[in-house]
């Protein structure tokens, strides 16, 4: 049974309110609803849950939600995401990658890191989180066996920010086209380059926002794939 | 007395007292090991956290060298959690200067916590060793300088024991567990912190940067945090210090409220805006950026940076947080010349 485009657009809404307000229950009877139609959920992800994540980036920024809010939206995000992503019909858009992330060693402040990671599930990447307090090892082992094409550093102290630099090191001579993004509070542009990473977020609305650009990015390349078919 | 034969240690407290002393004293409450220190007794830091005798010589360097005018110890943010049962990394292998952290964490539930806070807790962990580096200092220094220790706050031991994105998210979720839990979590300090004070130990922060308003809202601060570190500093003996880096704005009313003997804020907290809202009886300790002022700047941006914390009216300058150990010697003495000039 398909979506009438007046259900989709309620649906949508539900979603999208779902995660701004983090009710999981609106959020995961939706998604169960947009399932059970049997249409394909790439909409209900982006034009649902993504806009919603957008939203609470928004009032992030502003100051109007602080981390506990962020934390319970991205909850209610991942219970949609659960239900909806097994029935997304795979666009061979080519931007999904895979991605390993983590906080370097002698550091435990991770829940920077878990947002960043949260926008990577979103936009669909395939995320290999190691956690926190990571071995700079760990990171090269973790590269090698997934041949992820990214690899996101996190630090939040100028101490532990020293282990990066070791781990870009080790990870672009196995692997010279891994892409390298490094962020956390004491990571400047200017420490981007010098110690050889690709990319930086700067802080929350930041790496919300270069997280936001990704999706916006695959959806224009959906678009393309869609005007084609 | 004259202030000008009064001891470091005289200064310190009578300043946490609320009496004007001049110049201000230049201090903190919380870590201030330096590298300088270190290579002087030919100390690793990571060997520092579980010897009593290496721990008291390292915190008195910064004292000895520069007369900074504290001692303060330990250094790490393990101790009471190691006492409830946490098991501390002190990255012993690691060659690079890392902060111990929790590796194993305990993970107590409200109920655990009231079960644990007895006397007996006292004997626990590391916190006789630190008491014993208390009387080692003294032995050394007698009352020329204070001997000041830190116990965390209720939100953020919670965060060393548990997971700080479960207590985060329960502050919004189940404000009254969390209420309960946090209530619980005041008694553990309040017992910790006494037995310091009754040991040694001069003066105490309670740090709470877990519950900065950058990660809080002031709503969740007012109703979850705000209870259990009224609870703290009413039942802990003085003088204490309460130290919340990050922006606190629009929570320092409710610092001040609590009744501690003095605030300490951070250089993300502008000190004229929040000497307005408390007054001047608030004693506050602030407000430099220890990084970017003792680390990465010249001696010149350090001396004009300790000179504006006290032209903005600081009762003691203070860092925003710990001292980084890689501080640059000639910041640190240019700093305290800046206070000893322009606080007259
Ligand atoms: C919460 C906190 C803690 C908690 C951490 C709990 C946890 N599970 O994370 C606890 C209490 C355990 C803690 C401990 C310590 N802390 Co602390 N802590 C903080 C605090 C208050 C907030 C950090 C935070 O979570 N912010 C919220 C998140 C959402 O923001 P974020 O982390 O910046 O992440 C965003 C961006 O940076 C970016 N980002 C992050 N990672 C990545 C990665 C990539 C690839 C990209 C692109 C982007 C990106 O996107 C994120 C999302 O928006 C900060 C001060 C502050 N106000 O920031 C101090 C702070 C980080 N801590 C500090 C210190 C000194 C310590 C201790 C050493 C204290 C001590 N004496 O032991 C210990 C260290 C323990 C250790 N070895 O790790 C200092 C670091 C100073 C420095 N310049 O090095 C800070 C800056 C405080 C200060 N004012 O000086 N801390």
């Amino acid at each position: 049974m398909a979506l009438d485009s007046a259900k989709k657009s309620e649906l949508l809404k539900k979603l999208e309110q779902g995660v701004v307000e983090f009710e999981d229950d609106e959020v995961r009877d939706a998604a169960q609803e947009w399932v059970d139609s049997g249409e394909d959920t790439y909409d209900a992800i982006f034009d649902g849950l993504v806009a919603g994540m957008e939203e609470v980036g928004r009032l992030f920024s502003a100051q109007e939600y602080f981390v506990p809010e962020m934390l319970m939206a991205a909850d209610s995000l991942y219970i949609g995401l659960d239900i909806l992503k097994p029935h997304m019909v795979a666009r061979d858009s080519g931007v999904k990658g895979t991605v390993v992330i983590g906080t370097v060693q002698g550091d435990v402040h991770d829940i920077g890191k878990n947002i960043v990671k949260m926008m990577f599930d979103v936009a669909g990447f395939n995320v290999y989180d190691l956690g926190r307090d990571v071995a700079l090892e760990d990171f090269l082992k973790k590269q090698l066996e997934t041949n992820s094409d990214i690899v996101c550093l996190s630090a939040m102290m100028t101490t532990t920010m020293m282990g990066m630099p070791k781990v870009i090191e080790m990870i672009k001579e196995k692997n010279p086209n891994c892409r390298i993004m490094i962020g956390g509070a004491p990571i400047t542009d200017d420490i981007v380059g010098k110690f050889g990473a690709d990319a930086t977020a700067k802080d929350a609305s930041n790496a919300l926002e270069e997280a936001v650009k990704m999706v916006v990015s695959l959806r224009e390349i959906q678009k393309e794939a869609n005007a084609k078919n | 007395m004259t202030q000008a034969t009064m001891t470091a240690r005289e200064r310190v407290l009578r300043t946490l007292k609320g009496e004007k002393v001049t110049p201000v004293p230049c201090f903190s409450g919380v870590g201030n090991v330096t590298t300088k220190g270190l290579e002087k007794l030919g100390y690793r830091f990571a060997d520092l956290h579980n010897n009593a005798q290496m721990m008291a010589e390292a915190a008195m360097t910064t004292w000895e060298l520069f007369g900074y005018e504290c001692v303060v110890i330990p250094f790490d943010l393990c101790m009471e959690a190691e006492a409830l049962g946490c098991v501390m990394n002190p990255y012993a292998e690691t060659q690079e200067l890392l902060y111990p952290t929790i590796k194993e964490k305990s993970k107590l539930t409200t109920e655990q916590l009231r079960q644990a806070a007895t006397p007996e807790l006292l004997q626990r962990g590391r916190i006789p060793l630190v008491i014993e580096a208390a009387r080692i200092v003294r032995e050394k220094v007698g009352d020329q300088v204070a001997i000041g220790s830190y116990v965390l706050g209720p939100f953020t031991l919670g965060g060393q024991i548990s997971e700080l994105e479960t207590l985060l998210k329960g502050s919004l979720k189940k404000p009254d567990d969390m209420i309960d839990y946090l209530d619980a979590m005041a008694d553990v300090i309040v017992l910790v912190g006494n037995h310091l004070l009754r040991n040694g130990i001069d003066y105490i922060s309670v740090r709470e940067m877990g519950a900065t308003s950058d990660v809080l809202s002031p709503r969740v601060f007012k109703k979850v945090i705000f209870p259990a570190l009224k609870k703290v500093a009413d039942n802990l003996a003085s003088p204490n210090i309460l130290h919340i880096c990050g922006s606190v704005l629009p929570v320092i009313d409710m610092m001040a409220e609590c009744g501690y003997s003095a605030l300490s804020i951070d250089s993300k907290t502008p000190m004229k805006e929040a000497r307005e809202k408390v007054g001047e009886r608030t004693v506050i300790l602030g407000n430099f950026n220890p990084f970017a002022t003792l680390n990465t700047g010249t001696a010149e941006d350090a001396y004009n940076v300790a000179a504006q914390c006290v032209r903005d009216g600081v009762n003691g300058v203070h860092p925003g947080c710990d001292i980084w150990p890689t501080a640059k010697p000639e910041n640190l003495e240019a700093m305290i010349r800046a206070v000893r000039e322009t606080s007259v």
